[in-house]
């Protein structure tokens, strides 16, 4: 099966990332129904039926999000999460940049939706031309009347407030960004209260991610019900997969979530490996997710298959690996980002990624002592499910799964001092 | 802070719900103007904000973004995510550090070039990229960064 687009249907159309091109292609109307033909308890409705689930990695059920909001009349906001950080993911980079219209639709919709005046947007700080570009795309949605104190007439105000952060991958957790966006350090919260009783401000919050909050617009074009019958029953609709790495043509990619396997994804969509090399592994969810080798490529992409294959959809981001690259040199690569990202708040975390990276270094550089790799087993294991936050899992994810399809690599790097592959990754 | 900047950082004061959110969006206009944040500027910022120094060095070194030191007219990032390394990424930074004679993260003695390897800056598929100040570079080689280095010592020769 090919390329199913939804977000994506007319992202190749010149100038679409005005609002006059955005408009001729239908661009609005999501909105338009929305606030001048639905009540928002109805789009709440529409959204619960689609069974769309958050498309930044935890997947939980969207329209379920939304209807924790207590109804006692405190002040509501919406949070975009647009702080794109995980390694091998880089979709919402190009919704911001190419179809911000999309967003700004989909964010004022589900604003109206769960009853919020206000919305932001909060962008990583490396997006600063992002933030220029959703800047112009407010002003102009503006000027038609679709932001500010009466969209379209209805008497409803709702307001778009731009955030930039600036550098830092935990900020992605959502109550480490409510910290980051109230202008502090980016430490995440003790859950409970969860953000939809106290978040923002301590106000009730909704915290989506930004190609969650761009499905909104056509589910309300096609109707929840019609969004419910793609993908899979309890993986509706489509998804976008980032693939990078060893790999012919790289890029975003959008398929319905369950009928397309990994080995289409990476073969028939994206050109399989470069000329003269074979796959070797791949990462599907991001950088946080346990390695899937060539024998279990045929998966289909969907949360519950990928979970039973012993991985993760995460947040897409498809990391291949041809035979080339070292997988103690990898594993070394993202736990070099996990340590640097830790926030440094609970000890299993902080202190196990430095070790974790210690050794895996002396490994990789042939300095690797027996012992080294039951050292790392216990490592992981003494953070999973130890940490304050998910990053303490996610920084284990790929090693975890890599001492155990990969061990005999881990243990020729100790036995014959050094990569049995020459310089490769590193 | 420049006048201009001043009014901007003042105006942030009152664009959020709480005051508090002001910080980040002002330390940022701080790294702008001056390609870090000075000691004196930390000041600034706190009587602002109406906070303590020490407060607002606690966040600004939180965020990688943030710099201590002064940095180069262009700062260059180059991309360490996986991804780009499995598309030669430490190439790009070494041919940097040759080309520049700088060790990872200086910055060139005329200060006109820092080098930075960053983490994952969000551009997979067009590995290996490299980001110079607001611009974003995909598939970048070591020819396009030579000509990008000439390109910019010449307009400062020439005084542009």
């Amino acid at each position: 099966m090919p390329e199913k687009r939804l977000l994506f249907k007319n992202i190749d159309v010149p100038g679409i990332d005005g609002i006059e091109i955005y408009e001729q292609h239908g661009g609005y109307q999501s909105l338009r129904k929305a606030v001048l033909d639905m009540t928002p308890d109805a789009v709440l409705q529409e959204v619960m039926t689609s069974n769309l689930r958050g498309r930044g990695g935890a997947g939980f059920p969207t329209g379920r999000k939304w209807s924790f909001l207590p109804k006692d009349g405190r002040t509501r906001y919406l949070v975009c999460n647009g702080d794109e950080s995980e390694p091998g993911t880089c979709k919402d980079q190009e919704i911001i940049y190419r179809i911000p219209h999309l967003l700004i639709e989909g964010v004022l919709t589900s604003a109206y939706a769960i009853g919020a005046e206000d919305a932001f947007i909060y962008l990583r700080g490396e997006f600063k031309t992002g933030y220029r570009i959703l800047e112009r795309a407010i002003a102009e949605a503006r000027a038609k009347g679709y932001v500010g104190d009466n969209v379209l007439g209805s008497g409803r105000r709702v307001e778009i407030t731009l955030y930039l952060g600036a550098g830092a991958y935990i900020c992605g957790e959502e109550t480490a960004l409510l910290e980051s966006l109230e202008g502090k350090r980016g430490n995440p919260r003790l859950k409970p209260p969860f953000p939809a009783t106290a978040g923002l401000y301590s106000m009730p919050t909704v915290v989506n991610n930004v190609e969650t909050l761009s499905a909104i617009v056509p589910i309300l074009q096609m109707g929840g019900a019609e969004y419910a019958k793609l993908g899979t029953e309890r993986s509706a609709g489509t998804k976008l997969f980032s693939v990078s790495g060893n790999v012919r043509r790289p890029g975003n990619y959008e398929v319905e979530l369950g009928k397309v396997t990994l080995r289409e994804l990476l073969y028939d969509i994206a050109g399989g490996p470069p000329e003269g090399h074979e796959f070797k592994a791949a990462i599907p969810g991001g950088s946080s997710v346990p390695f899937l080798t060539p024998e279990k490529f045929d998966t289909p992409l969907d949360y519950e298959s990928l979970q039973a294959a012993g991985t993760m959809l995460g947040s897409g981001g498809v990391i291949v690996l041809d035979e080339r690259a070292c997988i103690v040199g990898s594993t070394l690569r993202l736990m070099e980002f996990y340590r640097h990202e830790s926030c440094g708040k609970c000890t299993p975390c902080r202190e196990g990624t430095m070790w974790l990276n210690q050794v895996l270094q002396r490994i990789e550089s042939g300095e690797g002592r027996p012992g080294d790799l039951e050292t790392l087993a216990d490592l992981c294991s003494n953070i999973d499910g130890q940490t304050f936050c998910p990053l303490g899992d996610a920084a284990i994810g790929a090693l975890a799964s890599g001492l155990r399809l990969f061990h005999d690599e881990y243990e020729a790097h100790i036995t014959k001092g050094g990569c049995p592959l020459g310089e490769v990754v590193r | 802070m420049n006048a201009e900047n001043l009014a901007k950082a003042k105006e942030l004061l009152h664009r959020f719900p709480k005051k508090s959110s002001a910080l980040i969006p002002m330390l940022h206009l701080v790294e702008d103007e001056f390609g870090y944040i000075p000691e004196a500027e930390v000041q600034v910022v706190a009587d602002l904000m109406g906070v303590t120094p020490a407060y607002v060095e606690g966040v600004l070194t939180f965020y990688t973004l943030f710099h201590r030191q002064p940095t180069g007219k262009y700062l260059i990032q180059v991309c360490r995510g996986l991804s780009c390394q499995l598309n030669g990424a430490d190439e790009l930074s070494r041919f940097l550090y040759d080309e520049l004679g700088v060790q990872r993260n200086g910055t060139t003695p005329d200060g006109l070039f820092t080098v930075e390897e960053v983490e994952c800056i969000a551009l997979c598929k067009d590995a290996p990229a490299v980001q110079i100040n607001l611009d974003f570079y995909p598939n970048m080689t070591k020819e396009q960064l030579r000509s990008f280095l000439d390109k910019a010592a010449k307009e400062v020769r020439s005084g542009a």
